[in-house]
């Protein structure tokens, strides 16, 4: 079935957007790509903020590694965009992406310390899980273009194994 | 015992091929020439993740995920550096050195090399 329900629920618990008009397995590959370049600007600034702020070498390996990855997705993605001559269109879901970034990434800054690094690793698990489902479950099915659905299939596995750190980070955090 | 790092680039790794198939085409039969392992990086897995070695041979590996991997030895003694999408690095196996490695870059990821 092209448009899963699950991508509604998913959107609808996780991002807390309304599934009226502004449904994410409406968008097209260029929405989707958008999108995409937008949750991997997040996670980059997120990590930016982790070094910037913990002093915890695990926690610094685990940013860095996240902006090494995130970086090389983002350069295939514009890579392959500018290959078939297209461009990433803004929408809803990277609006609200941001909006909710934006507000992360103040309450990060008011943490320090080892409160600082279990909001950074348990908010990396959450957004890889909220992310990893809709790319699977949302984008993956209703990618048009074969490209780029192989494209956010490679990007699916980097960000599992993101999950899978993250997870593990977040546990020995506690 | 600190392995060997011998290549840096896929072409490098082209020619020491090219070269080493010159030898074994004049040494035919010679139960000591060294031999090169692939090891490809894929998926978030060493393929195969257990590779048997004998001591003088040269391990490569390739690296065909998106994401920047290394493979690094669990005690730091050895380590490819980072490799991009495409990138190879080969070691020789020297004895005594380390057998289990990792990606430097996501450590669950795990290999082993397995003296013959």
């Amino acid at each position: 079935m092209r448009k899963l329900l699950a991508g509604i629920a998913v959107i609808g618990m996780l991002f807390a957007t309304q599934a009226t008009a502004n449904d994410p397995a409406e968008l097209s590959d260029v929405e989707i790509a958008h999108v995409a370049y937008t949750a991997d600007n997040l996670d980059i600034r997120y990590a930016h903020l982790a070094l910037a702020k913990s002093k915890n070498p695990e926690v610094h390996k685990f940013a860095k590694t996240m902006i090494r990855d995130h970086e090389a997705v983002n350069e295939q993605a514009l890579a392959l965009l500018a290959k078939l001559g297209a461009e990433a269109k803004d929408n809803f879901l990277s609006q609200k992406l941001n909006l909710d970034g934006e507000a992360i990434i103040e309450k990060f800054s008011a943490l320090s310390g080892a409160e600082f690094d279990r909001a950074y690793a348990e908010n990396e698990l959450a957004y890889h899980k909220a992310v990893n489902g809709l790319v699977a479950d949302v984008f993956i099915p209703n990618i048009d273009n074969a490209e780029v659905k192989a494209l956010f299939e490679e990007g699916l596995k980097i960000f599992q194994a993101h999950e899978s750190h993250a997870e593990m980070m977040v546990k020995s955090l506690q | 015992m600190r392995a060997k790092k011998l290549i840096r680039r896929d072409f490098l790794v082209g020619a020491a091929i090219s070269v080493g198939a010159l030898t074994i085409s004049v040494k035919v039969g010679s139960a000591a020439e060294p031999k090169t392992h692939e090891v490809a990086i894929r998926s978030f897995k060493f393929e195969p993740q257990h590779l048997q070695v004998e001591i003088g041979d040269i391990i490569s590996w390739k690296n065909e995920d998106l994401a920047p991997h290394t493979a690094t030895a669990s005690d730091g003694s050895w380590d490819t550096g980072e490799l991009a999408k495409g990138d190879s690095q080969s070691i020789e196996v020297v004895k005594g050195m380390e057998i289990s490695y990792f990606c430097a870059f996501h450590p669950h990821m795990k290999g082993t090399i397995v003296l013959k």
